[in-house]
């Protein structure tokens, strides 16, 4: 439980022949994950090749590079789509090969069809843009060119030209530009070119078109539309084929992809000319279930050996091992980092202390029922795996808040018929508020309480992990010191015990005082206090300048209580703004513009307390999971571990 | 004629007392508001740098993660104060 599953090493040695066979087998298993073999890397495998993939390898991986461009094309995508049957495989291999070409074809000549018509509209849209400027010109384009003794110039100028030769000219004033056409006999070419530069003169394409421009532009504008006509057409035909085949496809793609990575896994093994080898590692509760399997699998011809591990250089891949209640929180620890094989898994912990955490800051009926039923609500739309733990980890984060709101007596900022069973966080806002106020000391207290504990069982895993870890010397110290640091904290709290009196903790003040002004308890406290310093220097004396952060570390839980109280203090807010400000002075007597205040203050109401639940789930989510990475961990968590993924597929649409 | 002196006395302690309320209040805000800038400050290059860090590596994110929020303990420090001169 505390502990990441046991893994075994095996190795497995066949004839090439039987490759085939025991790829399939472990795959169908899902439970070996295939240590890759990388050619040279260790002296025994001297003479090993890395292998060939088996045959149809080509074939299958040119079928998925298909499939996943058609399920690119309709926007396919398989997390999305919720399979109602399972297609078996035999079935399938005989539809991917009859239907799948088909499909490829249609597909293809529709998308193509496609693109012929979306380049099509391009060409007449950029003719359009060439006619566009001679449309104001009461010309025929087909006067434009075709000339032997006269030369036309079309294009933008600055200004107006006079130009002395003969010529005959179209001077159309715009916005920004002014079009010019001029029509000059052909000698006089460069007089007209000289002139034309001096108005810094652009020249157009004369469009190689007949009839007005007008009608041509009508012409070309008739073009397009009907090519939109006929895409849009293409788009129906290809939304009714994804509709179709949907699911054959996300199905093929299955299959196609457990093929590939089938006849690619030889790439993984070491090879000689007549056998292959295949190392990796299995949960040591299915070794012999795989063994089994194997043997069956090949007839006994097969050598399969569980291998000895060495925790110091084999990297071991790390699955968890948690009830089912606290697998959510594995999220929240492969956000920070997978455990490593020999550390403790410190899982079962944050699944229980982060709803608690959470609970005590956002601590309300209200939100945490809207919280609830949002979990639920959004199942539909995140089914990802890692969604669906989130939406877990949401759910016990909700029902503990519920149960703290009770506690706390608050719903929505009101407080619920009763009076606080715990410490009260209702603030004096708006103008008839009554009773205590919020009790602020005591919830630090708690919160101090809180983070000592926490801080302390940190410290104990810390040791714990050295004791697993290390070796020699370096264990004795390095679990002296994590022992130290209780130590010193502990002694620091002992000693301001003795000193001052506070609500919820010990009261040493009363004892005898022996020497100076310290009681027997103080002193006890600076024995603690300077041996644990010693501790602590002892495995590395650099580690003193981290001392303060025992004070900051502890006060750091201080957070449970502000982030909440400010999460309060907003609801109230609002529920005054809303209902004492707004909507009560109207209700007494009811005016026209009082039923606007009224809506104004329902508005009010709604987004604020929106906002707020929103902010509700970013702090005191956010605020939980870091008092873990950066509070708790920090103590004895280093992380870093290999996700043991086993050679095989989940599979959704298909089954063997 | 004792009693004018007296009635002035109230007044004087009432006021006295409701301007040490507002002074305790001042200190307060100060003590959030100030930590709470110096804490952005603090964070706002660390911040920057471990996003960055993080897109060109994802695995480092607890550790940039605990590199962003150390400054914060700064204000977590003000808070308290503040609390303590309120309450």
């Amino acid at each position: 439980m505390l502990t990441p599953r046991q893994m075994s090493r095996l190795l497995i040695v066949a004839s090439k022949d039987r490759m085939g066979t025991v790829v399939n087998e472990l795959y169908r298993r899902h439970l070996f994950h295939i240590e890759d073999f990388v050619d040279q890397a260790s002296p025994e495998y001297e003479g090993f090749k890395i292998g060939t993939p088996l045959a149809g390898a080509t074939e299958a991986a040119t079928d998925l590079v298909n499939v996943r461009a058609i399920e690119n094309t309709f926007s396919i995508e398989s997390e999305a789509i919720v399979a109602k049957t399972r297609a078996a495989q035999t079935d399938m291999v005989g539809r991917i090969e009859h239907e799948l070409p088909a499909i490829t074809k249609e597909v293809e000549a529709l998308t193509g069809r496609r693109a012929r018509l979306e380049a099509g509209i391009k060409e007449n849209e950029q003719k359009i843009a060439e006619i566009t400027p001679f449309a104001s010109i009461p010309l025929d384009l087909d006067l434009y060119y075709g000339y032997s003794r006269f030369v036309v110039f079309a294009g933008y100028v600055a200004r107006d030209v006079s130009i002395a030769v003969p010529n005959e000219k179209f001077y159309l004033k715009g916005k920004s530009q002014n079009f010019i056409v001029v029509v000059a006999p052909l000698e006089h070419r460069a007089e007209v070119e000289r002139v034309l530069q001096e108005a810094s003169y652009q020249a157009v394409t004369i469009p190689a078109e007949s009839g007005t421009p007008q009608s041509r532009i009508d012409f070309y504008s008739g073009q397009i539309s009907a090519a939109k006509k006929e895409i849009e057409e293409i788009q129906v035909k290809i939304d009714g084929i994804k509709q179709k085949h949907a699911e054959f496809l996300v199905a093929c793609e299955e299959i196609l992809k457990c093929k590939v990575e089938q006849t690619e896994a030889p790439l993984r093994f070491a090879t000689t000319n007549e056998t292959f080898v295949a190392e990796g590692w299995v949960p040591t509760e299915s070794v012999a279930e795989v063994t089994q399997a194997l043997e069956q699998a090949t007839g006994g011809k097969i050598f399969v050996k569980e291998l000895s591990v060495d925790y110091e250089h084999d990297s071991v891949p790390v699955e968890y091992d948690n009830p089912s209640f606290a697998k959510p929180a594995q999220m929240l620890m492969d956000v920070y980092s997978r455990p490593k094989y020999t550390e403790l898994d410190p899982t079962l912990m944050v699944s229980i202390v982060f709803p608690i955490f959470f609970g005590l800051i956002l601590g309300d009926v209200g939100y945490g029922l809207l919280l609830l039923v949002m979990s639920f609500g959004l199942r539909k739309f995140m089914t990802g795996d890692e969604g669906t733990m989130l939406l877990k980890v949401l759910r016990n984060a909700s029902i503990s808040s519920i149960f703290f709101g009770l506690l706390y007596s608050e719903c929505l900022g009101f407080a619920l018929p009763w009076s606080p069973i715990m410490f009260s966080r209702h603030l004096k806002i708006g103008a008839h508020a009554v009773g205590h106020g919020p009790e602020v000391p005591e919830l630090m207290i708690l919160a101090i309480w809180i983070g000592l504990l926490h801080i302390t069982l940190g410290r104990v895993l810390g040791m714990a992990n050295h004791a697993r870890q290390d070796h020699g010397a370096h264990r004795t110290k390095a679990i002296l010191a994590n022992a130290g640091w209780i130590c010193v904290m502990w002694g620091i709290l002992m000693v301001i015990w003795s000193m001052v009196p506070m609500p919820y903790m010990p009261n040493f003040t009363t004892l005898p005082k022996l020497v100076l002004t310290l009681n027997i308890t103080a002193l006890i406290g600076v024995v603690m206090l300077v041996a644990g310093v010693l501790f602590i220097a002892r495995e590395s004396a650099l580690e003193i300048v981290e001392l303060p952060t025992i004070i900051s570390h502890v006060l750091s839980y201080a957070r449970i209580v502000a982030v909440g109280l400010s999460s309060v203090a907003i609801a109230m807010v609002i529920n005054f703004i809303a209902i004492g400000m707004l909507i009560e002075p109207q209700l007494k007597s009811l005016t026209i513009i009082g039923v606007l205040f009224i809506v104004m203050g329902v508005v009010v109401f709604l987004i604020g307390h929106a906002l707020n639940l929103a902010l509700g789930i970013l702090g005191g989510g956010l605020h939980s999971i870091r008092l873990h990475y950066v509070e708790f961990f920090t103590k004895f968590y280093k992380g870093g571990g290999k996700k043991y993924s086993p050679f095989g597929l989940k599979r959704r649409f298909t089954e063997d | 004629m004792v009693d004018v002196p007296v009635a002035a006395a109230i007044t004087d302690v009432a006021l006295m007392n409701a301007s040490q309320m507002g002074m305790k209040a001042l200190g307060a805000g100060m003590a959030v508001g100030l930590t709470g800038i110096g804490a952005g400050v603090a964070e706002m290059a660390i911040g920057s740098a471990a996003v960055g860090a993080t897109a060109e590596n994802k695995d480092v994110f607890g550790l940039v993660l605990l590199l962003t929020v150390i400054p914060e303990t700064i204000v977590i420090f003000g808070l308290v104060v503040a609390l303590l001169l309120i309450f």
